[in-house]
């Protein structure tokens, strides 16, 4: 007799084929319709809105700069619940476990992508108004260390082989959303480099009216846009995840083939 | 005409273009994703 030496089957054995419903495609394009229009009117806003009065045009960076770092402090969120999920159901509900760890793996991916935006415009806001490009204050450290946390957390789930990929990641996943409320909290815990909260700073701060319209539909156009990707980021997943079953599944019928043969 | 003369001007003009970059960037790739990935 001779033993099947495959790679651990994943948890997520019994998923059915990924259903592409033509509803959801077109309740997918009319969102991203939707979306391109509040992005278009929010970078009109943008423009629109009056000089500051010390930074002058260069505050414009804090329409896009703002939207990115709070949503960046939210997809982590949903990286931790998902993760917490997946450890939970992995035994007793492979199927449900396994749209977890998808969802955890898009919203880990949309972390980055927003976290990086948030570094960049940042980095380029603090070269002009600053005049350096970095300083190692709270926030900025706090804020790098979450970007590294995510993106160890993908390379984890693209270099990592073995069976274990996602429990370690979930695990690693539940760790990393620790530095959020850190992270969110460094500008008001202490005084650096990093500028005061501008909403919930206590006295003074707060923007003017004139400017508060293009936070607002900026926020929302990031907000769509960020929900529209991570639908996607998640549904590819699932066709990956189907995909790996599938070839799975081929694998171990081949070498029982080869056993009867 | 975008303003383009000093360095404040051309590093707003750089974060919105970084952004738009990588948003766009990685929907693109993900549209590519998709394409390489069947369904069933």
């Amino acid at each position: 007799m001779r033993f099947v030496t495959g790679p651990t089957p994943p948890p997520h054995d019994r998923i059915k084929p990924v259903k592409d419903s033509r509803k959801s495609t077109s309740l997918a394009g009319i969102w991203f319709g939707l979306t391109m229009l509040v992005m278009a009117y929010g970078f009109y806003q943008a423009m629109v809105a009056p000089k500051e009065a010390t930074m002058g045009n260069l505050y414009r960076v804090f329409f896009y700069h703002f939207p990115h770092t709070i949503l960046s402090f939210i997809f982590p969120y949903i990286n931790c619940v998902a993760s917490l999920l997946f450890i939970f159901w992995r035994q007793s509900k492979p199927e449900l476990a396994a749209k977890a760890d998808a969802w955890a793996v898009a919203s880990a991916e949309i972390t980055v992508v927003y976290s990086t935006v948030g570094l960049a415009t940042g980095m380029l806001w603090g070269r002009a108004a600053w005049g350096i490009w970095w300083a190692w204050d709270a926030r900025l450290t706090t804020y790098l260390l979450l970007w590294l946390l995510y993106v160890s957390y993908m390379m984890l789930r693209s270099f990592a082989a073995g069976g274990q990929t996602a429990m370690v990641a979930s695990v690693l996943g539940v760790f990393a959303a620790i530095d959020v409320p850190i992270c969110y909290m460094s500008i008001h815990w202490w005084r650096t480099q990093h500028p005061a909260p501008v909403f919930g700073g206590g006295d003074g701060s707060g923007i003017d009216k004139s400017m508060a319209s293009a936070v607002l539909w900026n926020v929302a156009a990031f907000l769509m846009w960020g929900i529209f990707i991570l639908g996607w980021r998640y549904a590819l997943e699932r066709r990956r995840q189907h995909q790996d079953n599938l070839a799975t599944e081929a694998m171990l019928r081949g070498d029982i083939g080869s056993e009867n043969a | 005409m975008i303003p383009f003369s000093t360095l404040s001007e051309r590093h707003l003009v750089y974060a919105y273009l970084v952004v738009w970059i990588l948003q766009f960037g990685y929907a693109g790739w993900l549209a590519v994703q998709w394409k390489k990935t069947p369904r069933d």
